[in-house]
């Protein structure tokens, strides 16, 4: 749902961007444990928690704004209970199939993104995939209505420029709740800009949809896929002691092993 | 609050998918004692449980949670989850710490078990190294594939599971970020207090419907 870039924007992602780079906000540090005390007071149960864990690396989570984060949580759980998932309870009359095959649509419109990121990580092979995914899918899978690629054993490969940046050592920053996008970082957000820029439906370059058009399409695919997911967010919101901190750190893991891959 | 998070929120659907991986997992069979047929095997008796009606209700899901303590060891896990603290714990505290965290882990995900039962897992492997082991499983949906990782610690020939990674989320770190930050700034007391309200909460949710 980004917008085309006003003057200056160009600009304000470059700043960005060196921050991100230069590790300004190291967010995740890895460090063995470093919170266990020391062998003297260990018991038997710790020394098997090392033992079962010690392949494992500490992820710090760097949350400086935790208020406006905060803030933000509400305001999209707000905006999810009362808007998005109506609606997307209302659309649910329509077949599971068809609302699936509108997901792998946008999906396939999604390939400029994954291929560009790809590509950039020096990822060849799975940018060919992408390529050959997007061929096959356009063509025989009817404007990417379906997958058959899938079953040639061309798999998708979620590739973001949050990921790229992760690739080449940047740190994730620290955590943001974006209004209305959700869970995000410093690093991820910079990388939701730039790829909105080469996204067939926010660029600026080609295609040039008008700005409701766009977020209308950005909206649609939201809503369809709210409509396939069972219900996630209410589960962590029914389970969790407090659901900020259970998304908090399943985004960052998450996303650390995105960039892991 | 979800635009544009598809990918970040699969990780959410597997912990949802967690039950239906336990309902539909279909493993070759290997070596008889290795984790990977160990875990097969509690699956497979779940999946009785499952399909035979003449059970329901809560003799049903007391079954399930007999097999479900047998698999999982969630002490190990309780112990992860309050890591430094443990050792400042009582033992009393210990205690009840750990009860209340396996019972609202079963609380959390007994009712998920049920509910799935249209996704098929296609991959799974096993990889041990020395006590440890991991297996992986993926989980083929409608639209996209889950990667489910179990870990687990083998204990006097059983193998136990002491994680659950889901899409690179490992359930047990989720939870220790979760109650850490709770101890860290209402402490330990606070804590259990806040566990039994939410185990109330959930049970009550479920006896609702």
């Amino acid at each position: 749902m980004n917008l085309h870039p006003p003057p200056g924007l160009t600009h304000f992602i470059s700043i960005l961007l060196t921050i991100c780079l230069l590790g300004l906000a190291p967010s995740v540090i890895l460090a063995q444990d470093q919170l266990t005390a020391p062998p003297s007071q260990s018991d038997q149960s710790s020394l098997e928690d090392d033992y079962l864990w010690d392949d494992e690396e500490e992820l710090i989570i760097f949350d400086p704004i935790e208020p406006f984060n905060r803030a933000m949580f509400w305001f999209n759980d707000k905006l999810y209970f009362y808007l998005l998932k109506p609606v997307a309870r209302v659309y649910r009359i329509v077949p599971e199939p068809a609302r699936e095959s509108v997901s792998k649509a946008f999906s396939n419109l999604g390939t400029p993104v994954r291929f560009v990121n790809a590509t950039l990580q020096l990822k060849l092979k799975e940018a060919g995939t992408e390529l050959g995914r997007f061929v096959i899918n356009s063509t025989i899978g009817i404007l990417g209505l379906f997958d058959p690629a899938r079953g040639m054993g061309l798999k998708k490969h979620e590739e973001d420029f949050g990921q790229t940046l992760g690739h080449y050592g940047a740190g994730p920053g620290f955590y943001l709740v974006i209004p209305v996008f959700g869970p995000s970082n410093l690093r991820d957000g910079v990388g939701r800009i730039a790829d909105s820029l080469v996204d067939p439906i926010t660029s600026p370059y080609y295609l040039e949809l008008k700005q409701l058009e766009e977020i209308g399409l950005k909206t649609y695919d939201q809503v369809n896929d709210l409509s396939i997911d069972k219900d996630t967010y209410e589960g962590i919101k029914r389970d969790a002691l407090d659901p900020y901190l259970f998304v908090r750190s399943a985004y960052m893991q998450h996303r650390a092993a995105k960039v892991e891959e | 609050m979800k635009l544009m998070m598809k990918s970040a929120w699969n990780f959410s659907r597997g912990l949802s998918l967690l039950g239906l991986l336990l309902l539909v997992m279909a493993l070759p069979a290997q070596a008889a004692q290795g984790p990977l047929s160990q875990l097969e095997q509690s699956v497979n008796q779940i999946l009785e449980i499952l399909r035979n009606d003449d059970v329901q209700g809560d003799e049903r899901r007391e079954q399930l949670s007999d097999l479900i303590r047998q698999r999982f060891d969630f002490k190990t896990m309780a112990q992860y989850v309050l890591g430094p603290q443990w050792r400042k714990t009582s033992l009393a505290d210990k205690d009840q710490f750990t009860k209340l965290f396996s019972d609202l882990l079963e609380a959390s995900y007994i009712g998920k078990i049920e509910a799935y039962t249209d996704e098929e897992v296609t991959f799974a492997k096993e990889q041990i190294e020395g006590r440890k082991a991991k297996v992986g499983t993926l989980i083929l949906t409608g639209t996209t594939e889950i990667p489910i990782d179990y870990r687990l610690v083998s204990n006097n020939d059983a193998w136990l599971v002491y994680d659950v990674i889901i899409e690179g989320v490992s359930l047990v770190r989720t939870y220790r970020d979760n109650y850490r930050e709770i101890v860290r700034k209402k402490g330990m007391a606070e804590l259990l207090v806040r566990m039994e309200d939410k185990l109330a909460e959930i049970r009550q949710d479920d006896t609702a419907g």
